[in-house]
């Protein structure tokens, strides 16, 4: 019997069917990833941030707007220090990241693969400890400050970097560096040179080629790397915690604060949605702003 | 203090906070989002006294002739909060046979024990057990080690096992006096101390000599000091508790005023924070020895295993707060009767002084000092180890706040930390 039921569905056909399921059922993990561990997370966050009550008593959904206009009205140092550090560290790394992938891309000849090592070798350490190094580099006696305090005698003795918001920036910048240089390097990497030479025959000099052909070729890879800096430095807790004071804290710690010191677990979760709203507005607007058709084509 | 070993890692005392917290935080806020719609009405069984602090009354003693131990004992303690051996006492992380405490135990009693460092933070391991306690079904501990507010707040809710003096003679006799009598738990019908700490104020004397300033004796000294020089504690009760003190406020909790009290402890410190004061872990001892921070607010036992010359602990003349770390057994406990037996364990000097030979808190245990000499000549006059009569009258606690009261102190907390 089974054999003639078999026998009803030529083997070919079998296989055309599952070739037509073929990129569903490749997309199914990561599907399925997505929907346990974001989707559902963030539903679920969704409602705690419309909750009260606390963890004695537990947390009820009462659809109460209170832990929206908490996040929205009393933390606006916090948010100020976010948007700014973010801001400042993302242009930094573009700044200090952009000559870098530039220089691997056209002058990286048979290194090119060193060179990009070197600039994810830092990435073998744990993100925790190179921040801690960063309080030993910038403090009072650190190696930095002590050479200039004490062998070449230009700043008073006095003088501190760490647990100030140069410490918490340079800490932002350094550790989020390689998210700027690897998209740009990738994006650099891409141009034909053809169109560089093509930029010298007109009679473009090197500055009107960079401006008019390379920058522009390489817009796609500006906007990855701003949007994988800025994003992470604009919810970082960690510098501003090891690097920073009580007045540098950004709004990744007030989250912190929220859910671990006064497990406050609405107002985290409202300040975590406005974060994330934030900073998708942000990345549409800038999208528009920079044009979506020449980041795609 | 000269004679004291030096631990590999300072830095790995029980009250490492940020590292791990910050991770184990997102766990505990799963776990609330998890554990699916509160329950309205607790189970009758479970009394919820008001106002709290209050002692349930403990079950009666039930007349079973000689109960068998059962195991594997579940134990739940701090990080490097036993005495380890081997790469574990580098380390300060537990591994299976690295305790002679727990292999002594096992081998006495014939039980299995897993004991695991789950522990990093009070609140957070509170987030994690209470949706079991609150719904009457086991934790899955049979043994936790929780500080004495937290303590208080469990047995308040009826959410502890009641400990059968008759299986813990060790720790009915060897308690010390100074450690009787909490307010929460009169009798010691759920609890007994694991080990406690001071917080006071610390400083390095060299560094503060070449700073040429003066070793600050009380708090107001420490508050004078240059702010930017300065670093206070970044569990709120430690910070709030010396600051109570400062202003010459009772850090009794039971006081009726406490609200404005907190407040004013908060208005007290918000100019130190604009001038640059900062708050600290036990990271305070790299600043030390960094220059970074001339005096800050400490723990004993960090002070206490710190090899570091000229690191000094000073009891403020306002007071000193004293917190206890305590040992309780969850309701719904599967294996009590061990839990007993390890809690009389733990109460028998030989073995008291052999954890404290390591962890440098401040013992419980009665009769430890005379033990401790064998094991480390000198460690039984460390008034960190054993505090003198004069250091135990400047105690102060800071145990139990209603749930308004806590609130009010996050709040606070957190505004003068910025977070």
């Amino acid at each position: 019997m089974t054999r003639a039921s078999v026998a009803a569905t030529p083997p070919g056909a079998w296989r055309r069917r599952l070739f037509a399921l073929g990129p569903y059922l490749l997309l199914a993990p990561g599907l399925l990833w997505l929907v346990y561990f974001f989707i559902w997370p963030a539903v679920q966050m969704f409602l705690m941030s419309i909750s009260s009550g606390t963890l004695d008593t537990g947390f009820r959904v009462t659809g109460t707007l209170k832990p929206y206009t908490d996040a929205l009205t009393k933390f606006s140092t916090q948010w100020g220090n976010s948007l700014l550090y973010g801001a400042i560290s993302t242009s930094l790394d573009f700044l200090i990241g952009f000559p870098v992938a530039y220089t691997i891309a056209f002058r990286g000849g048979r290194y090119k693969n060193l060179l990009l090592f070197l600039v994810i070798a830092p990435f073998f350490t744990s993100f925790l400890i190179r921040t801690i190094s960063w309080q030993i580099l910038l403090g009072d006696e650190g190696p930095v400050l002590a050479f200039l305090k004490h062998t070449i005698g230009v700043i008073p003795v006095d003088f501190s970097i760490l647990y100030s918001p140069v410490a918490v920036i340079a800490g932002l910048t350094y550790n989020f560096l390689p998210f700027m240089i690897l998209p740009l390097y990738v994006a650099l990497e891409k141009i034909d040179i053809r169109t560089l030479e093509a930029a010298g025959d007109l009679y473009a000099n090197a500055w009107q080629t960079f401006r008019r052909v390379t920058f522009p070729l390489a817009l796609p890879g500006v906007f990855a790397g701003t949007i994988l800096t800025f994003i992470p430095t604009m919810g970082d807790y960690v510098n501003a915690e090891l690097l920073g004071s009580p007045k540098t804290r950004m709004i990744g710690n007030v989250i912190q604060g929220r859910f671990l010191q006064s497990t406050d677990y609405p107002t985290a979760s409202a300040l975590s949605f406005v974060l994330m709203a934030g900073i998708l507005i942000a990345v549409l607007i800038y999208a528009r702003a920079l044009g979506t058709e020449q980041l795609t084509g | 203090m000269a004679t004291e070993p030096q631990r590999f890692n300072p830095d790995l005392t029980r009250r490492r906070f940020l590292q791990g917290t910050a991770f184990a935080g997102v766990a505990a806020f799963l776990a609330a989002c998890t554990s699916g719609a509160p329950e309205s009405n607790p189970p009758a069984s479970i009394s919820i006294p008001t106002p709290p602090p209050a002692t349930p009354t403990p079950a009666p003693a039930s007349p079973t002739p000689v109960p068998s131990p059962t195991g594997p004992l579940k134990f739940a303690n701090w990080p490097a909060y036993i005495d380890l051996t081997g790469k574990a006492y580098d380390t300060g992380e537990y591994t299976k046979g690295s305790s002679p405490t727990i292999e002594q135990f096992k081998k006495a009693i014939g039980v299995d024990v897993d004991y695991v460092e789950a522990i990093e933070d009070n609140k957070t391991f509170y987030a994690k057990i209470q949706p079991q306690l609150q719904a009457g079904t086991p934790t899955g501990w049979d043994l936790i080690v929780i500080t004495d507010w937290l303590a208080a707040k469990v047995i308040s809710k009826g959410w502890a096992e009641a400990i059968d003096h008759g299986n813990v003679p060790n720790a009915v006799n060897n308690l010390q006096d100074s450690l009787k009598n909490q307010v929460w738990d009169k009798n010691n019908d759920f609890h007994f101390p694991w080990q406690s700490g001071m917080t006071g104020i610390g400083f390095n004397t060299k560094v503060l000599a070449s700073a040429k300033i003066a070793e600050p004796k009380s708090l107001k000294d420490l508050y004078a000091i240059q702010s930017s020089k300065v670093s206070f504690l970044t569990e709120s009760r430690d910070t709030f508790g010396l600051g109570l003190l400062k202003l010459g406020k009772s850090a009794d909790p039971s006081s009726p005023t406490i609200l404005d009290d907190l407040q004013a402890v908060h208005d007290d410190i918000k100019p130190l924070v604009e001038k640059g004061l900062i708050f600290a872990d036990n990271s305070y001892l790299k600043n030390f020895a960094a220059k970074k921070t001339w005096a800050a607010m400490v723990w004993s036992g960090d002070l206490a295993s710190s090899g570091t010359e000229g690191d000094t602990f000073k009891v403020p003349e306002e007071g000193v707060m004293i917190w206890t770390d305590n040992m309780v057994i969850p309701k719904g406990a599967v294996n009590k009767y061990t839990a007993e037996l390890m809690i009389n364990f733990v109460y028998d000097p030989k073995i008291a002084a052999q954890i404290e030979d390591y962890v440098y808190y401040v013992c419980p245990v009665k009769g430890a000092d005379v033990e401790i000499k064998k094991l480390d000549p000198g460690a039984e006059s460390n008034p960190l180890i054993f505090p003198t009569a004069d250091i135990v009258a400047k105690y102060h606690n800071f145990q139990f706040l209603t749930d308004d009261a806590e609130a009010k102190l996050d709040e606070l907390y957190l505004d003068l930390t910025g977070g």
